[in-house]
């Protein structure tokens, strides 16, 4: 198989051993997105026979409606790929092929970019919450099945670190940007909250539906529908068992207690109007009234929107609310992609603490061999009660005078002294890889 | 004593002020230093006025509201307690720099009005008068707390009426919680100003027979009270909601400042201090 996305390897030893294939919604149509898309066990089954290439050494596959991606610790960098390329997209979707349709990145930019993913910066809706529980989802997935090793695991927890970080520390997740959220919004800031409020909804049309979903999700737990079609309200309740059906006509009626009324009917005139309204709220002054109006052309008077305590908001008022969040979150990006470097910053730490682990194993031993010899030899000329007091004090002794430069070793910068340093190490403590076979 | 007394009228204004902006940082722009600065911030101020209103009691022997400035500065200290203790209570500190701001505020005009040596009243010294005098301070405190929250409650609205969800929208308390607060601390602080006229009228009634009531202070106090006795009745009555509830509250705390400075200042007698 041909493989014309990788290009020769070019990063250093500093950077983590890793590779990255996908695509996502900037890349391909929902049409191809859909024929890749893994469900659990499929991606349980694509794991192992992953594994079972000798070329992979780790793997992970987080497969959602926006992307399919397969991370990998190759062994070989090349052979994995087309492994990849031939075993998740091309096997399934041949045009996948064609140039721009998949992305591959490696090493650092891999990580970074699943961190990123993990944050909801690469997400369709920027900031979106869901991607984080995905990535955790697929994770437990991978480690489930043995496709994760140190390298991916460790990884992955600093995605989910980053993830959780930037739901925490800034705004990225913060505002509605859909249209259900932002009727929840809408609805938070006027009343204490939505499991008291109830909701009536005017029309049961699929625009009604998305809405009610996210009201429902948020507490809501009075829903009343009232359409003309005895039959679509029908199904409106197939979806919401809860929901209470009206006739169409008794919505003026149940305005007289209802908190957030959500009008979404094709109608060519207004289903409420201002008199409507004006005399609802003479059964309840002091009590405040959400009106949203989803409907084109417009389902509520206009002029209502000016009766006291009546809070009424159309599409363009919501789509305000929308722009307005993703400008906010938007501006919180920076602040994302702070908390990406450092965590991205501590997992290449442990990569290079990873490199150093050998080396480290390899100092030990020498020195508990040196420690076990002289032991041997000195042992005789001491009282048998002393011994275990001997014992515990020659191990304490190596353990503190290699703690120092064990953690150095460790904890290295990522400069060009790094390797030297190892070199050095090797040089003044004579460790030679031969040396090391007992 | 007096150094501590004169220090603190000084750094009082100035902490309050500090802590405002730090709170308005918290406000506008979420700032991670304003986190962690703002509660610690304001408990410090709190704690450096209830140690100047102490040392006060202490230096003058009586209630330290004998005089307009320091009705003011304990009005700003009651005010900076309930928002302590709303913020503790509710976990929230989005109204902080509107409540810190009027404690800055009214702190400042007490510590710009302060005389060295205020006179010394002998009615003061009575601890059955000083219930009156504590009555109006809640009563007054009250409808402080109640025109910020008044205040927030109108932001919002306009806020939420015009969808244009600017400033406001989305960085307070629902507007019911609000409005909720509002008429809480309305009822509070009208029923500690009914308890201070009466206790007031029983006073003067002792002391000034029938001269007092004709005293400008007097009729400016009963007018302020008619006006919230007004607002709670139509309320009740349900021809008053939220807004014009909270125009009313607004109302009140400008009759109230007039009360305490105009009148207190240029047409009153016998009732010059708070």
């Amino acid at each position: 198989m041909a493989a014309p996305l990788l290009e020769p390897a070019s990063g250093s030893r500093q950077e983590p051993p890793l590779l990255l294939v996908g695509t996502d919604y900037r890349c391909s149509p929902i049409e191809l997105r859909e024929k890749v898309s893994y469900g659990k066990e499929e991606t349980e089954e694509m794991l192992v026979h992953l594994l079972a290439r000798a070329e992979v050494a780790e793997a992970f596959l987080l497969s959602t409606c926006n992307r399919t991606e397969v991370y990998l610790q190759p062994r070989d960098e090349e052979g994995a790929y087309n492994a990849i390329l031939d075993m998740v997209f091309l096997h399934r979707v041949p045009e996948l092929e064609r140039p721009g349709r998949l992305y591959v990145k490696r090493n650092g930019e891999a990580a970074r970019h699943l961190l990123g993913v993990a944050s909801g910066l690469e997400s369709m809706v920027l900031g979106e919450p869901e991607i984080l529980g995905q990535v955790k989802q697929a994770s437990a997935l991978a480690e489930a099945v043995g496709a994760e090793g140190p390298v991916l695991r460790r990884l992955l927890r600093s995605a989910t670190a980053a993830g959780r970080r930037a739901r925490q520390e800034t705004a990225i997740t913060s505002g509605a940007v859909s249209l259900g959220y932002a009727v929840v919004e809408l609805a938070r800031n006027i009343f204490r909250g939505l499991e008291e409020c109830q909701v009536l909804l005017i029309g049961a049309g699929e625009i009604a539906r998305s809405v009610a979903r996210p009201v429902v999700e948020r507490g809501a737990r009075e829903l009343l529908v009232a359409n003309r079609s005895l039959e679509r309200a029908q199904q409106f309740k197939a979806e919401f068992p809860n929901a209470e059906i009206l006739a169409f006509d008794e919505r003026l009626a149940a305005l007289q207690t209802a908190d957030l009324v959500i009008a979404s009917t094709g109608a060519d005139e207004p289903v409420l109007t201002r008199a409507h309204l004006k005399a609802a709220m003479k059964h309840r002054p002091s009590q405040p009234l959400l009106v949203v109006d989803l409907g084109v052309p417009r389902n509520v008077e206009p002029r209502a929107g000016r009766l006291e305590n009546v809070f009424l908001h159309a599409i363009d008022s919501l789509d305000t609310l929308i722009q307005r969040n993703l400008k906010r979150r938007k501006e919180e990006v920076p602040k994302v992609e702070e908390i990406i470097e450092q965590e991205l910053t501590h997992f290449r730490g442990w990569v290079r603490g990873l490199e150093a682990e050998p080396l480290i194993a390899r100092l030990q031993k020498q020195a508990e061999k040196i420690r076990r010899n002289e032991m041997e030899a000195a042992l005789a000329r001491f009282p048998q009660e002393t011994h275990e007091e001997l014992e515990r004090l020659t191990r304490s002794l190596v353990r503190k005078i290699l703690h120092h430069p064990s953690t150095r070793l460790r904890t290295r910068d990522g400069g060009a002294g790094d390797l030297s340093r190892l070199d050095m190490v090797r040089e003044l403590f004579h460790l030679d890889d031969d040396e090391t076979a007992d | 004593m007096q150094t501590f007394l004169d220090t603190a009228i000084i750094l009082l204004p100035l902490a309050y002020l500090l802590v405002a902006v730090d709170y308005g940082f918290l406000f506008f722009s979420s700032h991670p230093v304003a986190e962690r600065t703002a509660t610690p911030a304001l408990r410090g101020a709190v704690l450096l006025h209830l140690a100047y209103l102490v040392a006060l009691t202490v230096h003058r022997h009586q209630f330290p509201a004998a005089t307009v400035a320091q009705a003011l500065s304990m009005v700003a200290f009651f005010v900076a307690v309930v928002y302590v203790f709303v913020e503790w209570h509710g976990r929230a500190r989005s109204t902080g720099f509107w409540l810190v701001s009027l404690v800055f505020f009214f702190q400042l005009l007490s510590s710009v009005l302060t005389r060295p040596n205020p006179p010394d009243r002998a009615i003061f010294h009575d601890p059955f008068f000083s219930v009156h005098v504590l009555l109006a301070l809640l009563g007054y405190t009250a409808f402080v707390v109640a025109a910020g929250y008044g205040f927030l409650f109108l932001q919002l609205y306009r806020d939420l009426k015009s969808g244009r969800f600017a400033t406001f929208y989305g960085k307070l308390p629902p507007l019911e919680v609000l409005e909720r607060m509002m008429t809480g601390a309305l009822l509070i602080g009208f029923a500690a100003l009914t308890g201070a006229v009466a206790t007031g009228a029983f006073w003067a009634n002792r002391l000034y027979h029938d001269q007092w009531l004709h005293d400008p202070k007097i009729l400016f106090t009963v007018a302020t009270w008619v006006l919230y006795a007004a607002a709670l009745l139509l309320r009740k009555l349900r021809r008053w909601q939220g807004r014009q509830t909270a125009l009313a509250s607004l109302a009140g705390f400008g009759a109230i400042l007039f009360s305490l400075m105009a009148v207190n200042f240029f047409f009153t007698g016998f009732h010059g201090f708070l």
